[in-house]
């Protein structure tokens, strides 16, 4: 449903993203790990174009785009297939969290003002925020606001959600209410791409896990074939930075 | 020596203008907000000849005292306007203007140039993560400016705005110089006629004050409902 092919990224003379292929079938949860810096948040940004990849291919359900010759009305289709939920939630700060859920459905969907509501009312209370439609973002804590984004996101019956880190920026015991929301989305059959740092819950939701490093995709198999019975040298060093002593956090881990 | 009652009078005297004051200089801040709009699109987009015209235009503004701009508007526009007329065989009599057209020319030509500045910090201002948020949505780029990055930068951008309004209406007393009664040119009438400017004089500063300590009350009423939730 969601396949990228051969994509090439780079900033300045940076090259980021050296040619990356990625297969997404329906209903899929695929998690990208690694380290940081090595291009996973790049490539998810990628995928509705809040990157401009230099090169490559990108099939989304009935879109089929060359990166190279994408039109403004092939970037807004693409974009109105997927959804983001970003990492600092990036919530409107001047709009209540109804009007958060409400406004994107009435401007880029062009529904009624009730019919709105009523999908957003459902969302909110699918993620335990019925209590706080006319809250502004400011007054909501990190795990709740990331909450509306989830529903915001979802509101719109994406074809794909693509979730940028989305509890990097939370407090630690914030981190298990979004995880759980998560969850619930996954549980819905929804296709899904991540980028999470918190390898337990990855290794548990994933029908797919992509292991990148420096802008390749070392390695890609089902959770089992990438947590437990990988052989790659890569693959199981960055893995060992999780499974042994927590408490002694590597640098990749104080700069992620 | 102070004649309390002349003074008193001087306040309702006075008083009359300010709703006339008050409508030019809200029309000068309007006038000046378009053309800042405009001149913060070209410099924004970098459009050739024009942006380096703005350039220097900026910096000739910035660098004259509005007094002398306003001597220069008042001798060169006529003059202007009339070698245009007359090369075009329409008959005009450009020293017919009415003063305060050029009042409101000059003031929103000089003004236009620091409300571009206040355009470009307000739209910088809006948080990156906003209009991303509006993209990833599927937004295209007017409904992004129009839902997203407008109504942001209008917040970040009323302080100044209401600033640059109670410039413009101190700034305005200087048109008396050129027979457009405000605040100040009232004032010297009345004095003229009382033959007691001290009175006139005062009750004239008395009403710039209260003035504009009302307009920045009303401006932060207005400021503290439109950040409601915005930290």
């Amino acid at each position: 449903m969601l396949s990228i092919k051969d994509l090439r990224l780079s900033f300045k003379d940076n090259e980021i993203l050296k040619g990356i292929d990625l297969e997404v079938n329906k209903g899929d949860v695929v998690t990208l790990i690694g380290p940081s810096g090595t291009g996973k948040t790049t490539l998810l940004r990628c995928i509705n174009y809040l990157e401009k990849p230099a090169k490559g291919n990108i099939i989304l359900d009935d879109l089929n785009i060359d990166y190279e010759k994408i039109t403004k009305k092939e970037i807004l289709a693409l974009r109105r297939k997927t959804a983001m939920v970003f990492q600092q939630y990036n919530l409107f700060k001047n709009k209540t969290v109804i009007e958060n859920v409400m406004e994107p459905q009435m401007i880029v969907q062009r529904k009624s003002r009730k019919e709105a509501y009523e999908t957003s009312v459902e969302q909110l209370d699918k993620v335990g925020l019925i209590d706080k439609l006319e809250s502004y973002p400011s007054q909501l804590s990190g795990g709740q606001q990331q909450r509306v984004s989830i529903a915001r996101a979802l509101a719109l019956k994406p074809e794909v959600v693509l979730f940028d880190e989305p509890t990097s920026a939370l407090d630690p015991e914030l981190v298990g209410e979004v995880l759980k929301v998560i969850e619930n989305v996954v549980s819905t059959g929804m296709t899904i791409v991540l980028v999470t740092h918190e390898m337990s819950f990855a290794q548990k939701i994933s029908t797919k896990i992509v292991f990148m490093d420096k802008g390749n995709i070392v390695e890609e198999g089902s959770s089992k074939s990438i947590f437990e019975d990988s052989t790659n040298a890569r693959t199981k060093e960055f893995l060992n930075h999780f499974n042994t002593n927590k408490l002694n956090v590597t640098k990749e881990e104080v700069y992620a | 020596m102070f004649d309390i009652g002349v003074f008193l009078n001087g306040i309702v005297e006075i008083s009359k203008v300010v709703p006339k004051t008050l409508l030019l200089a809200m029309f000068i801040l309007l006038l000046a907000l378009i053309m800042g709009a405009f001149i913060y699109l070209i410099v924004h987009y970098k459009v050739p000849i024009l942006s380096q015209v703005i350039v220097v235009l900026q910096s000739f503004l910035r660098g004259t005292p509005n007094v002398v701009l306003l001597f220069f508007m008042f001798a060169a526009l006529p003059e202007l306007l009339t070698s245009i007329t007359e090369s075009l065989g329409i008959p005009f009599d450009a020293n017919k203007i009415e003063p305060v057209f050029i009042v409101i020319l000059t003031f929103s030509i000089s003004l236009s140039v620091f409300q571009s500045e206040i355009i470009r910090g307000a739209i910088l201002s809006v948080d990156q993560g906003q209009n991303e948020a509006a993209h990833s949505l599927g937004y295209s780029f007017w409904q992004t400016f129009r839902k997203v990055t407008l109504p942001q930068a209008l917040i970040a951008a009323f302080p100044d705005i209401m600033n640059s309004l109670l410039v413009i209406i101190k700034g305005l007393s200087l048109a008396y110089l050129f027979t457009v009664i405000d605040i100040l040119g009232q004032a010297k009438l009345l004095g003229g006629f009382t033959q007691r400017y001290l009175e006139a004089f005062a009750a004239a500063a008395i009403i710039y004050w209260v003035l504009c300590v009302l307009l920045t009350k009303i401006a932060n009423k207005i400021e503290f409902k439109m950040r409601e939730g915005f930290n």
